[in-house]
C-alpha cells in the first residue's frame, strides 16, 4: 500500500436521504471521485480503489469515495436500490465536493456518472449494462439461487441496468487491462482483480491507474 | 489481439485461468490437455467459474451461452480450450 496521507469520513445529501464518503489528499486540489463496480465486484476491488486514491494523494490530487444509496454503510437495503438513486446521488456527491471533479469510474461504475457534473472521466475496462445482466444472470445459474452472489437486487434494477451504457462524450479516458481486445486509449499491466473470488490488490495495477489518471488530469491542467 | 489459432487460445485460457484464479505462473504452465480443472482446483467453485467463463469471453471476443456451460467443458484444461477455440476459431 502506498503511504498513509490522511483519511477523512464526510457526507452528502441528495434528494433520497444522506449517505458516508470516503476523502483524503489535500483540501483544495483537483478531486477524483471514484465510482466501484456493483455489487460483488465492488466487494473485491474497493481496497484496490482506495490505494488508488492513496496513490492520487501523492501526486497532490484528493481523492473521494462515497457510498451509493444501498452499499457501504448506506441505511438503504440492498433491495430497494435503484439506478436513478445511484445516478442521482452520485451527481449530488460531485456538487458536494466543488469544482474541478474528475471521475473515476471502474467497470459498472461507469453506468453512474451520466448525469454528474465532472471535467473530465477515466474508466478502467468500463461494462455496459447488458454484459452486467449477463455475467449476474450467469452467477445466479451456476449458483442455482435466486438471490445473485448474495446480493438481493430487485427486478426493477436489474431492467434499468439492461440498456444503460457508459457515457462516450466530453473529455474521457479509456483504460484497459493488456489482453483485453476491446478498444481502449491505454493498456494497463495487471489481474483483473474484480473477477477473483476474493477481494484482493496489486500494487503493481494501483500504481499504473494512478501514475495514469494523474498525467491525465496534469495534462488538462497545462 | 484476438487469438487466431489453437496455441494462441490454449494461452489465452492459461492467462485467464492465472489471472482469474490467482494461480502461480509455475502452476499455470504445468497444465496440460489432461490435467483436471473443476473439481480438482479448489480455487474453481461455482463463483469463479462465472468469472473464468466472462473473462475467456472478453479476451476471445466470443459468447458462451449457459446452456453450453456444463462439467464436462470445464472437466480438464484440454476440454476447456478445445471449447474456447470451437467458439473462437469457428
Amino acid at each position: 500500500m502506498a503511504g498513509t496521507p490522511a483519511v477523512r469520513i464526510d457526507h452528502y445529501e441528495w434528494p433520497g436521504g444522506r449517505e458516508a464518503m470516503l476523502r483524503l489528499g489535500p483540501p483544495g486540489a483537483p478531486t477524483v471521485i471514484a465510482a466501484l463496480p456493483f455489487f460483488e465486484e465492488g466487494n473485491r476491488t474497493r481496497a484496490a480503489m482506495v490505494d488508488v486514491l492513496r496513490r492520487l494523494a501523492a501526486h497532490g490530487i484528493a481523492g473521494a469515495l462515497p457510498d451509493l444509496p444501498g452499499t457501504g454503510e448506506s441505511l438503504t437495503d440492498t433491495a430497494d436500490a435503484t439506478l436513478s438513486a445511484w445516478r442521482n446521488a452520485f451527481a449530488a456527491a460531485c456538487a458536494h465536493l466543488g469544482e474541478p471533479v474528475h471521475i473515476c469510474a471502474w467497470r459498472s461504475g461507469a453506468l453512474i456518472d451520466g448525469e454528474a457534473p465532472a471535467a473530465s472521466r477515466w474508466y478502467l475496462a468500463p461494462q455496459s449494462g447488458e454484459a452486467l445482466i449477463r455475467e449476474l444472470s450467469r452467477l445466479r445459474h451456476l449458483s442455482g439461487g435466486t438471490d445473485i452472489a448474495g446480493n438481493a437486487i430487485s427486478e426493477d434494477l436489474i431492467a434499468a441496468l439492461a440498456p444503460a451504457e457508459p457515457i462516450t462524450t466530453g473529455r474521457l479516458r479509456v483504460a484497459r487491462l493488456q489482453g483485453d481486445a476491446k478498444p481502449a486509449d491505454c493498456l494497463l499491466p495487471g489481474r483483473p482483480l474484480w473477477r477473483g473470488s476474493e477481494p484482493d490488490t496489486d500494487s503493481a495495477l494501483q500504481q499504473a491507474v494512478a501514475d495514469d489518471i494523474a498525467a491525465w488530469i496534469k495534462s488538462m491542467l497545462a | 489481439m484476438i487469438p487466431e489459432s489453437k496455441p494462441e487460445v490454449d494461452a489465452t485460457v492459461r492467462a485467464v485461468l492465472k489471472d482469474v484464479l490467482a494461480l502461480s505462473d509455475d502452476q499455470v504452465a504445468s497444465f496440460d490437455d489432461t490435467t483436471p480443472l473443476f473439481g480438482a482446483l479448489p480455487e474453481l467453485d461455482s463463483m469463479a467459474v462465472a468469472g473464468v467463463l466472462t473473462e475467456i469471453e472478453d479476451r476471445l471476443g466470443i459468447v458462451i451461452d449457459d446452456d453450453e456451460v456444463d462439467g464436462d467443458m470445464l472437466e480438464t484444461f484440454g476440454a476447456l480450450t478445445t471449447f474456447a477455440a470451437s467458439k473462437t476459431l469457428a
